[in-house]
This record gives C-alpha cells, structure tokens and sequence, in this order.
C-alpha cells in the first residue's frame, strides 16, 4: 500500500478517538474508584461511631464504667504474654557440675535408651 | 544403495534453505539471551525454541500455508479447524489455541491472580498516567500507518507500545495474524529491555529537582474495597467497550479469586499450573509462527523499529502527564512513576525506583509505581479493545 492509498481521515479519527476514548473510560473508573473508597470508608466508620451509643443505652453499662473491647483485647494480650515468657525456659539449677545429672527436659532422651550388650 | 539415497535426499541437511538457516541462527541467538543474559527467559525460551522447531526442514510441525488456507475465504478450509486437526502437525494443533485468542486471555487470568490493584486503589489519578502512557501505541499506529502498512497492521504494531505482551498477542491474532510472530518477538524483546530503553527518556524529560520529589504514603486498602474492585472494573468495561471484555474478564477474574480468599486452590492454580502450561503452549506457538518466509522481510525489521518508538512514546507520554499534574496539583507527584504507565509488570515500575534512588536514595517510589503500572495493564487492555472495535 502506498502512502497515497491511505484513508488518512479515518486513521486520524481512530488516532484521535481511540486515545480520548482510553483517557475518558479511564477516567470514569478513577470516579468510580474514588466512589467506592468514600462508601466504603464512610461504612467501616459508621459502626464505630455507633458502638459506644449502643453500650450506654444498656442499663448494665450506665450502672458501671464500660470497659470497651480494645480494653479486653489489650488485658489479653498482656496475659498471653505472660504466660509465654514465664513458660518458655524450665528452671535450671545455676551450679556447674559433671557428676550428678538431674532429670529435666534437656537430658530426658538419656534415659529412655538402653545400652547395646554385644 | 536406492534407500540409502533415498535415506539421505529426506535429510533436513539437504533440504534447508539459507533463509531456515538464518532462522536457526537467529532462535539460537535467542535462546543464548534466554538463557546466559536472561531476557524475559520464561517466555523468551519457548519462542526462540518454537522458531527452532518450525524453522527445522522436513519437520512438519508447523504448516504456515495450512494457516494461509484458513484466513482465506475462497479456500475449502477457510475457518476449519477440522483440516487443522487433520493435516496439521503438533504446533499447527496447539496454535488454534492463539488463533481463537484463548492463552492470551488464560494468562492474564494468572497476570489477575499474582498482581495487588492496592495501590491503584489506594491512589485513583493512577489510572491517568496508565492512561498517558497508552499514547505510544496511538502515535505508532499513526506513524505506521505512513510507512505503508495496512490500518489492521499499524494496529497491531502499535499495541507494542502497551508493553504487553499477551494483549499484543490477542490484538494481532484477531487484525493481522501474518505479523504474529515479528510482532510477539518484538514485545517480548522491549519488555526485558525496558531497564535501558525507558531510563535515558526519564531523565532526559524530568529535572533533578523533579526526580527527588518524595510521595506521601499510600492509605492502607480494606479487603473490601479489593473485593469490589475486580467486579466494578469488569462490569463497566465491558459494559463500554465490549471487545475488551475477554481480556478484562479474565484479568479481573483471576485477581476476584486471589482476593475474597475462599477460592485458594483456583487462584494457586491461576498463578501457576495453568498460568505456566499456557506460558509453554502460547510461547512455542508463537515463535512457530516465525517461519523464514514471513519473519525474514523488510516489515520484520521496520516492526521492530516501530516498537521502539511505540515503547519510547508510552514512557514519555506517562512522564509529561506526571508533570502536567504537577501543575494543576496541591500534593506534588514524581514524574518517574508516570513511566511505569506502560505495564511491563513489574520491570517498569522497578526501573522508576532506581532511577528515582539516584537522585534520592532515602525515596521509596515502588509502590506508587506500581499504581500506574497496574494502571497500565488496564489502560492497554482497553486500547486493544478500542482498536479491535474501530479496526476488527
């Protein structure tokens, strides 16, 4: 095809067109976007803002101070690890020593095996 | 002493042309890059080894007249998948999968189910400098079209410039299937060059006091928002632009499954089993269809100049809409993510962290970059659907 062949009008519309046309749908998906962010935002909020109304209207919690949920969460993490880090190591006697060998769970192996009379 | 003869006229040796020869030269060639300099090496190997095979005489795996036969509407086997399955050798066989646009599509479902759209949605005006950065493959297909090729030609080489390689792959099968195999050659050879081709644009069109602007951080994503995400994008597309529903949906797909997280052996298997299986099936296809008599011609190599431009105009065209931003914007955005807008998952928006770190090395741009880039797999997508409508 030469260069004189060619629709010139035609391939400067589908230039023209199909870049704006790019631009525009992409441009409706950033709305989009944006839309769905503010709803979806606007949505986690609201059950937040709505949960301590919700706990002061119960006759239990107008009688006494509310300990709200994060509160709850916190005292158990704090107690997890607590618990964790004082069970983590068994309590070793602190004297070096060769002879007398105390069961504990750091030599317990020992003494499930017997010796190989040959 | 007659079957001895006949034994060595059925030879290959004795039946190649120097153009299958120069053929064989240029898949070894490729296969050295594949292997030793590791140029996009999962997707490279297989072409160069499907231009290998197609290229070996007497082998009968690929049968370019069968295909000529085919897209030929005085032909009996014109749309005759039949004669293929019939007459055709193992890749003939495996290439109606190409010409029916069903790998491209399989792995952009895989492409959905490993990319996070988090920082897209994090950062929506993202989706303008994808968008910017479309422009190479406009501007090519304009200057295409100069050199002399048809419009569903320049079409197809200037979906090049999307930097993606399976939507170049579904573009061309359906507007100009006899560009195939330069085509496929080319995207794939500009996206593991993207390193050395898009750096020298950078900072030839960004200052050094634009290139250290630091960015804000992201807000987190809800699980919520990437849920909706994939099903709002889907449906409006292809809503607009039908033709680019395949490619779309499947993406789209494949990102739903890895996000609502009931569906964990799906996406596993999006991501790898079938994402790589297709890989091996569209990767040997398509360099058989790099046969001498079609690769080895002028078209090849302007194809291949074309390309660059189309990739060099993408990369300037998502900086210059980052620093018309700039203008009009309170919150200062640095140009170099604008060149992530052409896809090239996840090169492009790398290549904008070093570039970025060399001028700020304490500037962390990869994850903004990789709003624009995921941007840009859309923004190509959508433009293959828009040339397919306006040249289909």
């Amino acid at each position: 095809m030469t260069p004189l062949a060619i629709n010139w009008s035609h391939v400067w519309l589908v230039t023209g067109l199909g870049f704006c046309m790019v631009i525009v749908l992409l441009v409706v998906l950033i709305f989009i976007l944006k839309l769905l962010g503010a709803v979806i935002s606007s949505a986690v909020k609201a059950p937040k803002e709505a949960q301590p109304k919700a706990i002061a209207q119960t006759p239990a919690a107008q009688a006494a101070p509310a300990a709200t949920s994060a509160d709850d969460d916190l005292a158990a993490i704090a107690m997890a690890l607590h618990l964790y880090f004082n069970g983590v190591h068994d309590v070793e006697p602190t004297e070096i020593h060769i002879k007398r060998v105390e069961r504990s769970g750091w030599n317990s192996k020992l003494y499930g095996m017997n010796n190989l009379h040959r | 002493m007659g079957d001895i003869l006949e034994f060595f006229e059925q030879m290959g040796f004795m039946n190649m042309t120097y153009q299958q020869g120069i053929m064989l030269l240029l898949s070894f060639f490729l296969l050295y890059l594949a292997i030793k300099k590791q140029y996009e090496p999962l997707l490279l190997l297989p072409i160069a080894f499907g231009m290998l095979l197609t290229n070996l005489p007497g082998a009968g795996m690929y049968h370019s007249e069968l295909w000529a036969a085919f897209l030929d509407a005085n032909s009996p086997a014109y749309h005759s998948y039949g004669t293929i399955m019939r007459e055709g050798g193992l890749l003939d066989i495996l290439y109606i999968g190409v010409k029916a646009g069903v790998y491209p599509c399989l792995i952009f479902m895989g492409v959905g189910a490993m990319t996070d759209f988090g920082p897209l949605i994090a950062n929506p005006k993202s989706l303008l400098l994808g968008a910017a950065a479309q422009l190479g493959i406009f501007l090519t297909f304009l200057a295409a079209n100069s050199m002399g090729f048809t419009e569903a030609q320049a079409g197809s080489i200037g979906i090049i410039g999307g930097a993606d390689g399976p939507t170049s792959i579904f573009l061309t099968s359906k507007l100009a299937p006899e560009l195939l195999g330069p085509i496929a050659i080319a995207a794939y050879s500009y996206m593991a060059l993207v390193p050395v081709i898009q750096p020298p644009i950078m900072r030839a069109l960004t200052t050094k006091k634009e290139r250290a602007i630091k960015m804000s951080q992201l807000r987190p994503v809800s699980k919520t928002e990437k849920i909706i995400f994939p099903i709002a994008i889907t449906t409006i597309v292809a809503l607009i632009l039908p033709d680019a529903a395949p490619l779309i949906g499947c993406l789209m797909l494949g990102n739903l499954a890895k996000e609502c997280g009931v569906v964990d052996r799906l996406s596993k298997t999006m991501q790898n089993e079938l994402m790589n299986i297709v890989v091996i099936f569209l990767g040997l296809t398509v360099g058989a269809t790099a046969t001498a008599s079609s690769f080895l011609d002028w078209s090849t190599i302007k194809i291949m100049v074309m390309g660059v431009v189309a990739f060099g105009c993408g990369t300037a065209g998502g900086i210059l809409l980052a620093k018309l931003m700039n203008v009009f914007s309170k919150e200062k955005i640095n140009p170099l993510i604008g060149s992530a807008g052409v896809s090239a998952v996840p090169m492009a928006a790398r290549v904008s962290q070093q570039v970025g770190q060399e001028e700020n090395p304490s500037n962390f741009l990869l994850m903004h970059a990789m709003g624009p880039n995921v941007a840009g797999v859309i923004g190509s997508a959508v433009a293959a659907g828009i040339l397919l409508t306006m040249l289909g």
